[in-house]
C-alpha cells in the first residue's frame, strides 16, 4: 500500500516537473483521481435555458492519502462527447490541454474541499447558450498556479457511458418572425409600386 | 425622369461618355450613377458575406457540421454564376437602372429571412438566394462602361467595383459589432445573430430605393425614354447573345476573372473562420483580421483599374494584358505562402499583401473587358462576372469543403491554381491592337472599326443599328497606345490630347 501511494506520488511530482519545465499540460498526462456524477442519465435530454443539472465531485477514497494535496479548485464543464465533434473541427480533442476543445462551457467553479470525505454538490440550470448536442461532465483539479494536475468524468475512457444531451434553444422569436415576413413582403411590393408609378409617368410624357 | 440638358458637368466624348472621373462630385448623371452603384453594390456584399464573421456561433446554434458551411459557402456564390449571364443581358436590354434595382429588391426578402433559419437545409437556402444579390457587380460595371469613356473606363470599373467589393471587408466588421451591442443589450447569443441581419437588409432595400429615385441608364436618359425617342435601338436578344457568347476572350477572361475574383470571394467566406479556429482568437479580432482582406478593395481595386488606364496610354491593350498577367500570378505566388505561413502577424501580413494583388487584378480585368464586344458588353460582362462565381464554387468544392484538406493546405493548393488559371492570358489577342506576344496584325481590315462593326448584320447596318459601336471603336484608338494619329479622330473629342 506504502509502494503504491509512493509510486503514485513520485508519479504526480515527475509530471508536475514536467508542467513548469514545459508550460504544456497534457490530458494523458492527468490522472484521474476525481469521482463525478452527473444528474442527467444516459440518453436523456436537457433544455437548455429550463432543465437543472446537478452534479457532485469528490476524490476517489480508494487513493491513498496526501493526493489532493496540490488541488485547489475544481472546474465542472460540459463536455462534447466524440459524436458531437464529427466533421466539427472547432471541437476537436486534443492532448494539449490549451489547444483542447473538448469542454467549451463552465458548470461551476469552487474551491477544494478535502476535509474528510468531503462529496461537493451543485446545481443549476443549463446556460442557455449551450448548443444542441450530446455531453458529459468532467472535472479539473487545479492546483494554486492554475494549473490542471488531475481530473474525472461521469463517462468511462472511451466516452462511451452515461452521455446525455442538451436541447438548445432555438433563438428565434415571434417578433422576428413577423418582422421578417412583413420587410420581406416591403421589398417586393415596393419594387412592383416603383415599377407602375414608372409605367404612369411613362404614359403622361406621351401624352404631352 | 426628366431628360438631362444638353450641357453636362463633365467633359464628354461623342457618345456623352465622360472622358474624366471626378470622385468627390455626385453630379448628374455621370458621378451620380457612380455613387448609386458602388453603394448598392456595397450594401449587396455586405448581405452576402454577413454570416462568415458570425459562424462560430450559428454553427452551433444551427447544428452545422465543417460539411454544412462547407456547402452553404459553396451555395452562397453559385447562384450568382448564370444570374451574372442573365444580368449581362437584362442589362443589355432594359438597362442598369431596373435590373440592378429589381434583382436587390427581389433578393431582400432572403436577407430578411436570415433571421428565422433553424437547420443546415434552411441555412443553405438562404445563403443561396442572398447570394444572387452579388449578381450586382455586372450592372456595376455595365453602368460605368455606359457612363465613362474609353481613357477612364478602368478606373471608372475599379473604384465601382473595389468600393462595393469592400462590403466584403465592412461586413466582417460590422456584423461582429452589431451581434455585440443586440447582445449586451440583453439577448442571447442565438437571438443576437439574427436580429442583427436586419442592418444589412435594411441598407440593401434603402440603396435599391436610391437607384431607382435617382439614377439614370446612359448620359442622355433612361433606356425606356431613348427608345420611345428613337435614339436607342430596340437590339436583339438573340444577337446580342450571340455575338457575346461566341467571343472567345469572354470565355478565357471568364475563368482569369475566376481566379482573382472567385478566390477573393473564397476568402471572404473563410478568413474569418480561419483565423478564429487557428490562431484561437476571440470572434471580434477575427472578424478584424478578415475585415482587412475585404477592406483593402478601398485601394487595390481601383489602383488595378487606374493602372491598367496608365499602362494603355503608353502600351495599349498589350499593356493591360501584361499588367493583368504579373499581378495576377504574384497574387497567387502570395497565396502559396499564406498557406505555409504558421505564425499569426507573419499571416496577417502575407493575406495583406495577397489581397492588394488578388484585387488589383480584378480591377485590371475590367480594363479589359470593355473592349471585347461593344453590342453585346453586358453579355461579355456578364460572362466574366459569372466565371468569377464559378472560380468561387470550383475552389471552395475542392480545396473547402468538409475535412479533407486543412484550411492552410487548402489555401495554399488555391494558390497554386491561381497561377495555372491565369496562364491562358496569354491567348487573347486582339488583330487591331496585339495580343502579350504578337503586334497587332498588318492587314489592311485590322482596324477598331472592323473588330466592332463585325458584330453588326448588313441589313441591321443599313438601318443605322451600328452607329453608337462606330462611335465607340473611334474612341477605343486610344487602345494603340504610345502616340496616336490625331488625324484619324474627330475634333470634338477632349481626351485624345491626353494620349
Amino acid at each position: 500500500m506504502a509502494a503504491r501511494g509512493i509510486l503514485l506520488a513520485s508519479l504526480l511530482f515527475f509530471s508536475c516537473l514536467a508542467v513548469t519545465c514545459y508550460g504544456i499540460v497534457l490530458f494523458s498526462s492527468l490522472p484521474s483521481t476525481l469521482v463525478v456524477t452527473a444528474s442527467a442519465k444516459q440518453g436523456q435530454v436537457l433544455k437548455a435555458g429550463e432543465d437543472k443539472i446537478a452534479v457532485t465531485w469528490g476524490l476517489n477514497q480508494s487513493l491513498p492519502a496526501g493526493v489532493d494535496s496540490a488541488y485547489k479548485t475544481i472546474n465542472l464543464k460540459l463536455c462534447y462527447a466524440p459524436i458531437s465533434q464529427v466533421d466539427r473541427a472547432w471541437r476537436k480533442t486534443v492532448d494539449n490541454l490549451a489547444k483542447d476543445k473538448t469542454c467549451q462551457f463552465l458548470i461551476v467553479s469552487r474551491p477544494y474541499d478535502g476535509s474528510n470525505k468531503a462529496v461537493q454538490s451543485y446545481e443549476g440550470t443549463v446556460e442557455r447558450d449551450v448548443p444542441t448536442a450530446t455531453y458529459f461532465v468532467r472535472a479539473y483539479a487545479y492546483n494554486s498556479d492554475n494549473v490542471e494536475v488531475a481530473y474525472g468524468q461521469t463517462t468511462d475512457s472511451h466516452k462511451t457511458t452515461d452521455l446525455f444531451q442538451v436541447q438548445a434553444i432555438s433563438g428565434r422569436h415571434v417578433s422576428l418572425d413577423i418582422a421578417s415576413a412583413c420587410f420581406s413582403a416591403f421589398s417586393v411590393v415596393s419594387l412592383i409600386g416603383f415599377f407602375v408609378v414608372e409605367k404612369r409617368r411613362a404614359k403622361q410624357s406621351q401624352r404631352k | 425622369m426628366e431628360s438631362p440638358p444638353p450641357k453636362f458637368a463633365l467633359p464628354v466624348d461623342s457618345e456623352h461618355k465622360a472622358t474624366e472621373f471626378r470622385l468627390f462630385s455626385v453630379a448628374a448623371p455621370h458621378m451620380r450613377a457612380f455613387h448609386l452603384s458602388w453603394v448598392s453594390f456595397f450594401a449587396c456584399f455586405v448581405s452576402s458575406f454577413a454570416v462568415a464573421p458570425l459562424v462560430p456561433i450559428i454553427r452551433d446554434n444551427l447544428n452545422l457540421t465543417s460539411t454544412d458551411i462547407g456547402n452553404a459557402g459553396i451555395v452562397s456564390v453559385s447562384g450568382a454564376v448564370f444570374a451574372r449571364v442573365a444580368m449581362g443581358s437584362a442589362c443589355d436590354l432594359f438597362g442598369p437602372r431596373l435590373a440592378s434595382a429589381s434583382l436587390i429588391l427581389l433578393t431582400a426578402p432572403a436577407v430578411f429571412c436570415s433571421s428565422i433559419a433553424t437547420s443546415p437545409t434552411s441555412f443553405l437556402l438562404v445563403r443561396f438566394f442572398t447570394g444572387f444579390s452579388l449578381t450586382t457587380f455586372v450592372s456595376t460595371q455595365f453602368w460605368m462602361s455606359s457612363m465613362f469613356s474609353a481613357p477612364v473606363v478602368g478606373t471608372a470599373n475599379g473604384v465601382a467595383g473595389g468600393w462595393g467589393n469592400l462590403g466584403g471587408g465592412a461586413t466582417q466588421l460590422i456584423m461582429p459589432l452589431v451581434f455585440g451591442v443586440i447582445r449586451d443589450i440583453g439577448a442571447v447569443k442565438f437571438t443576437a445573430w439574427r436580429i442583427a441581419f436586419f442592418i444589412p437588409a435594411l441598407f440593401q432595400t434603402l440603396s435599391a430605393f436610391a437607384v431607382l429615385i435617382f439614377g439614370q441608364d446612359m448620359p442622355d436618359g433612361n433606356y425606356h425614354g431613348l427608345k420611345k425617342s428613337g435614339e436607342k435601338a430596340k437590339d436583339k436578344f438573340s444577337w446580342v447573345f450571340y455575338y457575346g457568347f461566341t467571343n472567345y476572350r469572354g470565355w478565357i477572361l471568364a475563368l482569369t476573372y475566376g481566379y482573382c475574383f472567385g478566390v477573393e470571394l473564397v476568402v471572404d467566406n473563410i478568413i474569418a473562420e480561419y483565423f478564429y479556429d487557428r490562431f484561437n482568437l476571440n470572434l471580434s479580432t477575427a472578424g478584424i483580421i478578415a475585415a482587412s482582406f475585404g477592406l483593402a478593395n478601398l485601394f487595390t481595386r481601383p489602383g488595378g483599374g487606374i493602372l491598367s488606364d496608365i499602362v494603355a496610354k503608353r502600351f495599349g491593350m498589350r499593356g493591360r494584358l501584361w499588367t493583368l498577367w504579373v499581378v495576377q500570378t504574384l497574387g497567387g505566388v502570395f497565396c502559396i505562402i499564406m498557406g505555409q505561413v504558421g505564425s499569426l502577424s507573419g499571416s496577417i501580413i502575407v493575406m495583406i499583401a495577397f489581397s492588394v494583388f488578388v484585387q488589383a487584378a480584378c480591377g485590371l480585368t475590367f480594363g479589359v473587358v470593355p473592349f471585347v464586344s461593344r453590342r453585346s458588353l453586358g453579355v461579355v460582362s456578364g460572362m466574366t462576372g459569372g466565371g468569377g462565381n464559378v472560380g468561387a464554387v470550383v475552389t471552395q468544392l475542392i480545396f473547402f469543403r468538409g475535412s479533407k484538406y486543412s484550411k492552410q493546405t487548402g489555401i495554399t493548393l488555391m494558390g497554386i491554381m491561381i497561377i495555372c488559371c491565369t496562364l491562358p492570358l496569354f491567348l487573347i489577342y486582339f488583330p487591331q491592337w496585339g495580343g502579350m506576344f504578337c503586334g497587332p496584325s498588318k492587314k489592311a481590315n485590322a482596324t477598331e472599326e472592323e473588330y466592332y462593326l463585325s458584330e453588326w448584320k448588313s441589313n441591321e447596318k443599313e438601318k443605322g443599328f451600328h452607329l453608337a459601336s462606330l462611335k465607340f471603336s473611334e474612341n477605343s484608338v486610344s487602345e494603340r497606345g504610345g502616340k496616336v494619329d490625331s488625324v484619324t479622330r474627330p475634333s470634338d473629342e477632349t481626351s485624345s490630347a491626353h494620349v
